[in-house]
Parts: C-alpha cells; structure tokens; sequence
C-alpha cells in the first residue's frame, strides 16, 4: 500500500523530490523509469547505484567533452544514487536558478580540484572543446592569458569563484548552453 | 564536495602525523594542490639536511582552501613555481580565501547568511530577488568571518533553526537552490520540518492512523494519476515540445532561437486576433448587413487575390457596418435618436470598431516593449566589458547536442571561432597605416554607396509599377493581374540580397559577426523602405483614384495578395534553395556541402509578414488569423527542409544575443511603422463614402469625438469622460508635460548609470590594488619565515648540535 502502481516511488518521496529539485513531476517519473531500466533487475530504486562508466554512456552525456568531470562533481564515492542522478538533472534542467548552474559550473570547469580555475585548467578546457591535442601552444597561450586578462580582476592569474560569477552571471549565453534534457522527458 | 580525491601524506614529518589520511571533509586540512609543493619543499629542506617541523593541524576558523598568488610580484623559483616555504605554505593554505563554498560547512555558513538576511527583511521579499550570487556576503551575520569556530554540525543546526523562520514556500526555495546532494537537502527539510512541528511529517506518523491514512493514501493516488494525465495534456498542448528538443539537439541553439521567435511571432497574433474576433467579427457575423445587389460566386482566385467573394465578408472592411447594431428599432444613422427597446444591447459598431484596433495595438505594443526589455536587460550589464573570450570558452560548448555528427560540427565551430577571435585581436593590434585605414574607409562607403542605389533603384521599380497600375486599372475579368505588383516586390525582396551579399565580398570586415548585422541592417532597410513607399500609394494614391469606390478594401486586399505571394515565394524559397542545392552539392559528393540554415534571412522574412499583417489588420480584421496559418504551415515546412537538407551555420552566433536582436527589429522598425500608418489612416485619411463603418465621418477618428458628444448630452453623471477628452486627449499642453517628464527621467537614469560605471571602474581598481597587497604580504610572509630558517640554520651549524625537538616546536611557533 502506499505504492504507484506503475512506478515503485512512493507518492510523498515524488512530492519531496519534485519540491527539493527543479524538475517537474513528469521529469522525475521519466528519469525514474530511465534509472530502473539501467540499474540491476530487482533491486529497489533508493538503493541501487549506477558507476560513472553508465552515466557517462547516456545518450545526453555521451558527446559531451566534459562528461567525467560531471560524473565526479555529482557522484558519492564513485557510485551515482538515484538522488545524485536527480541532483544532477535539477541542475541543468531549464528551470534551475542561474547562482546553481555557475556553482556547479565552477566546480565542473575546474580540473584539479583547488578551488580556481587557473591557466593549467583553462588550457584543459579549451583542448576538451576542442577535441584535439593538437593545438599549438601559442594559440592556447595567447587564449588562456586573453580570458585571463577579462575576468581576472585582482591579478592573481586564477579566476576565482567570484570572478567566474561576475563573467558568467549577465550572460544569458551560458543559461542556454548550461541545459541538458535528459532522458528524453 | 562529491569527491575526496586520493589523499597520501608523504611528507617527512613528526611519528605522530605519519599515518593520518586527512580528507577534504577535514576542513582544517590542507588541500592537496598544496600537498606538491610542500612535499617539494620538505625534500629540499630534508636534502639540505635539515628536519622540518609541522604546524599544528588544528587551526580554528574557517576553511582551507586558499592557494598562493602566484602574481607578478611572486618570487618564482626555476620551475615558475612560488618558491615558498613550508611554514607559509601552511598559513596560506589556511587563509579564508575567496573559494569559500568549495566544503560543506561553507555552503552552510552561506546559506544561513542568506536565510537570516531573507528573515530579517520587514516584508516579504519577492523569491526571485534573494541574490543572484551565490556567495553574498554580509558581514553583519558573517559566520565565515566570526571568530568564534562553529564546528560543522553547528552551522548546520543554525540553518536549520533559520529555516523554520521561513514560509514553505520559502523554505522550499532557499533549499532548492542550495549546492548540496539532494541527500543532505532532505534531511534539512526533514529536520526543518518535524521540529516546527507540522502535520504532513515523516514517514513515522503512518502507522498511527491506518485506515484514515489508506483513504488519504488512495485519494492521493487518485490525484497522481489525474495530475499526470493533466500534465500529459498539457505538455500535449504546448505544441512543439518535441520538436524544439530535437531541433536543439541536432542543430544548436542558434537555429532553435529561430524556431522560439516563430512560436513568440504565434503568440503575438493570437493575442491581436482574441479581441478583434471576440469584438468585431464574431458581433458582425451575428448580425449581418443587408446583403449586396451582386455577390461574384466563389472561383478558386479568391485565394490568391483576396477579391471577388471575398469581398463580401467579414474579412474585410467594407462588410462592416456603420450602424448601431442590435438596436431593435428602425435603422438609424447615427444612432442618436433611437430609443433602444426593451431587450436590446444595442452595440455602436464604430466605436467597436476604432477602440478594439486601438487597444489591440497597445497590448501589443506593451507586450512587445515588456519583452524586449527583459530580454535586453537579462543580458546588458552597466560598466562591463563584453568578455568575448571567457564568454567563448566557458558557454560555447552547447551542452543541449546530444550526437556525434552535431557536436563534431560544434567542435569546429569553436576552433574557427577561437582562430578569428584571436586574428581579430591580432588584427586590431598590428599596425595600420593611415593609407590602409582610408582605403578600407574608401571601401565601405563605396559598398554601401551601391547597396543604397540599389534600394534606391528597387523603390523606384516599385514607384513605378504601382503609378502603371494605377494608370491601367485592372478590369474585373481579369483580376489575375492584380498580382503582378506583389510579385515584383516579392522577386526585388529575393534578387536584392544575393546582390548585396555580392556587394559584401569586396569589403572586408574585421569581424564576422560585424559583416552579419551589416547585411540584416541592409536587408532591413531594403525591406522597410519599399513597405514605405507601398504605403505612400496606398494612403496618398489610391485614396484619390479610387473615390466613388471602396479604398479600405482595395488596400485590404492588397496586403492579403503581398502576404500570399510572401508565403508562396517562402516555400519555393525552401524547397528550391535547399532541396536543389543539397542535391547539387550531393552530386559534387561534398560531405560539407549541405546547405547552411540561414538564420538572418529567415528571421528578416517573419519580420516582414508580421509588418504586413500589423500593417492590414486595420483594413482586414482575419489577416492575423491568416498570418497564424500561415506561421503553423511554416514552421512545420522549415522544420522538415531543416532536418532533411540543412546543417547549422558556421558563423559564430551568439544565441542570447539574437533573441534581444529579433524582438527589437520586430518592435522598432516594424511595428512603429505600422503603427504609425495605422495612426495615419485614422487621423488623417477620409473614409470611403459607400462602405465601412466610418462611411459618414470626416475621418475614423470622428467616431470617438461623435461618442464624446454624445456623452455629453447624457447628462452630469459622465461628465469626467468628455472633460478628459477635452482637456487630456485633444489638448497638445498634457502631451508636452508627460514628454518632458519621461525625458528627465530618462535623462536621469542616464546620469545615474554613468555614475554606476565610474564606480565600478574604482571598485576594480581597488580589487586589483587588493591583489597586489596580498601578493606583497605573501612576499613578506615569505621572507620572515625564510629569515628565520637562516638564523635558526646559522645557529644549528654555530653550535654543531642537532636541534631538539621541542626548541623547534617552539620556534615554528
């Protein structure tokens, strides 16, 4: 009692997570039924988990140059949850608030993790972008110190998160490229 | 944080510190971006045969995330790496630094801020408003920059506390937009919720009550599945859904703002047509006019010339009639003298007919400047440059494509775009002689010489033809002829671009997106000023050579023939442009060569149909329902050559941009036009004798001054009407006041945002200066601690004994 009978979530978790994340209710049945089909048969949905290697292989993430830096900001020890898979798709739905997208954005856009997004990880960007290696060193140079010299305000060659906002937050440019549709919903 | 990375203290270090595996929860650690160079160091150090000593671990306060300026004024060792020490290494790496949201108890301590801030306010404020950073600061209720340490748990325990302040809807929004995992957000709401004691809790209450929670249990079912269902039907009326996703997916954003401006374009007409169906045509349908002495029959000409049956019907507005309607006495003339009998709502079809055109186009007009300036100001900011750079690396990669040949395709859009950005930077930075500057003047102004001659030539061509087509009326048998002056405007309308884009390739543009907005700006005007001139002979020509006959119609039908030659040309356009050119260029077996979906041209095209039904709608009520069918076919016509024939553009669009760029052409040179013509036909222009609602007036406008009149013969109790009119409408002394006043107003938000940049320019000024301490009090830092390690390294070699350990320890600190 107490469950859908088409789906396992239970009415009030749905009321919960459509509440806690940006997503409609129609979105979260659908990424609901995504997750079971792609978990272990059987197993009930709160406690199944999905490896980074599946997430990374959905249709929405799979041409996407910076799928694994989105699948280590979003999992928990290595494993997606449904909740992680949730969080995920509430922070590029379309509906999301733009302080919540430049956060993660942050977070995705820095590589090694130290909580700036310095030249080494610029230049990491920009060959993901770029799909090559072969870019010569003059033009990512050249590049890295041009968006430097934009954003960096206090001259410390790093974009802080502040300056990220700052760069980010007027541009409606980075509201529409930072969605995802997932699952088809 | 998601992920601990993997952590290994290597360092050489006290027994005591060997074995702790610190990780990034452990806020007072140090990160370990700063594990490296420590290491580094300390092998330095051990190889030079001194034993390092670590600071305490436990240093209270705020997080550690901080990392080193490695700007102009750092000392930089030979590797380029900050030569610092150990010691400073620790301390900065313990700075509250400007990533402060980077750890949990962080986002806490933001969040807590921000809830308190929201508590505080006196009112209730609006839940867009609560900050766009996520990172406001207020040193006020700063628990970052409190000195007494709050542990995690504590904060936590705080926010909590705070949160119960809020409303749920509040509560609920402050959560949503929270950095956590949805985990740890759920059992903040839980925690939120069961202390301020509410009835919908936790799962805990379910086992109290088992057969009144099994009915709640039921209805709520019941109610998920008719929300679905609802939802469902929704989303099955918002049209389109699908299909913009798929478009998204596959060609960008680019091309997706086209398909967005065609569904904004829909909702703009179906917001004309609502009152003019609900007050025109629906009440004239109801009570038709005397029927004419010869209705033609229908022949299948109708469609395209607008004339013949049609004539006779609603669409136009000769078959309006000039009465009160519904009066249930005898046909008066003006209405005046008819005592309405019982039963009757009587319905002054003039005045319907001039107020509902009046309020569609101020609606409009609203609508239009509403979205405009929202769309303007999302992406306009006061005293920032544009950031071409960053903006292209952080938001070019459209996360919406989801396949390959797509994303391939946006990987060379970006390298192309990276390349001339920085050519145009290089450009802009070599030196340019004087000579090359006027040549290249010289040039632009002899293109744009010829692109004004040819405008100039094609509006004569139009003159022309119409002033021919005036002087041989076309006889009723062979109305076919009729079409020839919308096809020649349609054929200028295609020919003339390809020409101008000719007359593009000899200059040469610094930028490509310049060389776009040069070309619409083009386009634009050719198309503008043949309207202008179409509009000339309707108002000023055809009025004087059609007296006796009904002019109102004649130019009704006249925009119902240019709308149908632009369709017709529009899908020949499609289907030949595209279709034929992907054949050719599949036969030349060029992978590349599928045609690009020019978003300028067919962004200009429903421009021009939309002047044209804004310009008709006065003449011919249904022309938005025709521009609705019209916009349904189109789409679904472009959709199908887009997917089957077309591939994105190359040129470096910035989708945010073109959004505000296609409202403001549809609001400035296309509707004030119209509006201005439609102002014109209403004050200025005589109404034909013998059809139309006006038929008796002097001009349209009359009806409303007959109303007034009237009005004022009705007695004392509407006495305020007739006075504004006089007083406010007619009189020219309110309309100068309400210009001077928004013209000081505007001057003054001027004002203000020049003072607006000048203080921004301080403030970067100051952030840099900031910078620049910092780095000099590092430097400092640095040098004091270096300082030391001589001295202590100099009396260690005096007296040849190994330094004890509590001496160091003692030291360090």
């Amino acid at each position: 009692m107490g469950q859908c009978l088409r789906y396992q979530m239970h009415w009030e978790d749905l009321e919960e997570y459509q509440a806690l994340t940006f997503l409609t209710r129609n979105e979260i049945l659908c990424i609901h039924d995504t997750f079971l089909k792609l978990c272990p048969p059987g197993k009930y949905y709160k406690e199944a988990t999905l490896t980074m290697d599946q997430v990374s292989s959905l249709p929405a993430l799979r041409v996407n140059p910076f799928r694994d830096r989105i699948c280590r900001v979003f999992a928990h020890n290595g494993v997606f949850s449904f909740e992680d898979v949730l969080g995920m798709a509430s922070v590029f739905s379309e509906q999301a608030c733009p302080s919540l997208k430049i956060e993660y954005a942050f977070r995705i856009y820095d590589f090694n993790e130290n909580g700036f997004i310095d030249e080494e990880d610029l230049q990491k960007i920009i060959l993901r972008l770029l799909n090559s290696d072969d870019m010569s060193e003059d033009l990512l140079t050249d590049l890295t110190s041009h968006v430097l010299s934009e954003s960096d305000l206090d001259n410390d060659n790093m974009l802080s998160f502040s300056e990220f906002e700052h760069a980010m937050a007027k541009s409606p440019d980075f509201m529409n490229s930072f969605r995802i549709h997932f699952w088809g919903c | 944080m998601a992920q601990p990375p993997a952590f290994v203290f290597n360092i050489l270090e006290t027994p005591e510190d060997q074995g702790q595996d610190p990780s990034p929860y452990d806020e007072s650690e140090v990160h370990d971006s700063f594990h490296q160079l420590i290491q580094e160091q300390s092998q330095r150090a051990a190889e030079e045969g001194l034993e390092l000593r670590v600071l305490p671990q436990r240093e209270p306060g705020p997080e550690t995330l901080g990392a080193s300026g490695s700007g102009h004024q750092a000392l930089l060792g030979p590797e380029g790496v900050p030569d610092y020490s150990t010691a400073t290494l620790r301390i900065l790496a313990s700075m509250p630094s400007r990533t402060i949201g980077r750890s949990r108890g962080a986002i806490l301590s933001q969040y807590y801020n921000r809830t308190v801030r929201l508590r505080r306010r006196g009112s209730r404020p609006p839940l867009g408003g609560v900050g766009r950073s996520a990172r406001p600061s207020l040193r006020l209720y700063d628990l970052e920059l409190d000195p007494t340490a709050f542990q995690e748990e504590e904060k936590r325990t705080l926010l909590v506390k705070e949160l119960q302040g809020l409303t749920v809807a509040q509560r609920d929004h402050m959560l949503r937009g929270m950095p956590l995992s949805l985990a740890e957000k759920r059992s903040l709401r839980e925690e939120s919720w069961t202390q301020s004691g509410k009835q919908r809790g936790p799962q805990g209450r379910r086992g109290l009550l088992p057969c009144c929670s099994r009915l709640r249990y039921a209805c709520g079912l019941a109610l998920h599945s008719l929300g679905l269902a609802l939802l469902s039907a929704l989303q099955a009326l918002t049209p389109w859904r699908y299909a913009l996703k798929q478009i998204g997916g596959q060609f960008g954003s680019s091309v997706l703002s086209y398909f967005l401006f065609l569904k904004t374009l829909l909702a703009f007409n179906a917001l004309l047509l609502l009152p003019l169906l609900a007050f025109i045509v629906g009440v004239q349908a109801a009570f038709p006019p005397a029927p004419a002495d010869s209705v033609p029959t229908f022949t299948g000409l109708e469609l395209l010339t607008g004339g013949g049956r049609f004539s006779h019907s609603v669409m136009y507005y000769g078959y309006y009639s000039n009465t009160t309607l519904n009066q249930l006495c005898g046909p008066p003339l003006d209405g005046s003298q008819c005592t309405p009998e019982a039963g009757g709502l009587p319905y002054n079809m003039p005045l319907a007919y001039l107020f509902t055109m009046g309020m569609s186009f101020f609606i409009t007009c609203i609508t239009l400047v509403y979205s405009m300036s929202r769309s303007f100001g999302e992406s306009y900011r006061v005293g920032s440059t544009s950031g071409v750079h960053a903006i292209t690396v952080f938001c070019s990669w459209d996360y919406k494509v989801t396949q390959k040949w797509p994303s391939r395709l946006q990987q060379d859009n970006i390298r192309t775009q990276l390349k001339e950005l920085l050519a145009e930077w290089q450009l802009q930075q070599g030196p340019r002689s004087v000579w090359g500057r006027l040549r290249q003047v010289a040039i632009l102004g002899f293109v744009w010489l010829l692109c004004l001659g040819t405008t100039l030539g094609c509006t004569l061509a139009v003159y022309a033809f119409s002033e021919l087509m005036i002087k041989n009326p076309v006889s009723a048998e062979r109305e076919w002829e009729l079409l020839a002056l919308p096809l020649v405007v349609c054929l200028l309308n295609l020919g003339a671009p390809y020409l101008y884009r000719g007359l593009a390739a000899l200059e040469r543009h610094d930028s490509p997106i310049l060389e776009v907005y040069v070309a619409i700006c083009r386009n634009l005007i050719l198309k503008m000023v043949i309207l202008g001139i179409l509009c000339y002979h309707w108002l000023g020509r055809r009025v004087g050579a059609l007296k006796g006959q009904c002019w109102e119609n004649f130019v009704g039908q006249e925009l119902y023939r240019l709308m149908v030659m632009d369709f017709v040309f529009t899908l020949l356009d499609t289907l030949f442009g595209e279709l034929v050119w992907r054949f050719i260029s599949e036969k030349q077996r060029k992978k590349r060569g599928k045609p690009e979906f020019d978003i300028a041209r067919n962004v200009l095209e429903l421009i021009y149909g939309q002047t044209l039904t804004w310009l008709g709608v006065l003449f011919s009520p249904l022309l938005p329902a025709m521009q609705i069918v019209k916009l349904l076919v189109l789409f679904y016509v472009k959709k199908m050559s887009l997917m089957a024939n077309c591939r994105a553009p190359r040129r470096p669009w910035l989708a945010s941009h073109m959004s505000t760029v296609f409202v403001s052409l549809l609001c400035f040179p296309s509707f004030l036009g119209a509006a201005i013509f439609l102002c014109y036909a209403i004050w200025q222009v005589r109404p034909s004798s013998i059809c139309g609602p006006f038929r008796t007036l002097d001009t349209m406008y009359e009806a409303g001054k007959v109303w007034v009149r009237h009005l004022e013969k009705a007695g004392p109790r509407v006495s305020w009407l007739p006075w504004i009119h006089r007083y406010l409408v007619e009189n020219t002394f309110p309309i100068y006041l309400v210009s001077a006043l928004l013209l000081a107003v505007i001057y003054l938000n001027i004002q203000v945002v020049k003072g607006q940049r000048k203080v921004i320019c301080l403030l970067k000024e100051q952030i840099s200066n900031e910078g620049e301490d910092k780095i000099f009090l590092i430097n400092k830092l640095h040098s004091v601690y270096e300082g030391k390690e001589r001295s202590r390294v100099g009396r260690a070699q005096e007296a040849e004994m190994p330094p004890t350990l509590p001496a160091d320890e003692r030291d360090a600190r």
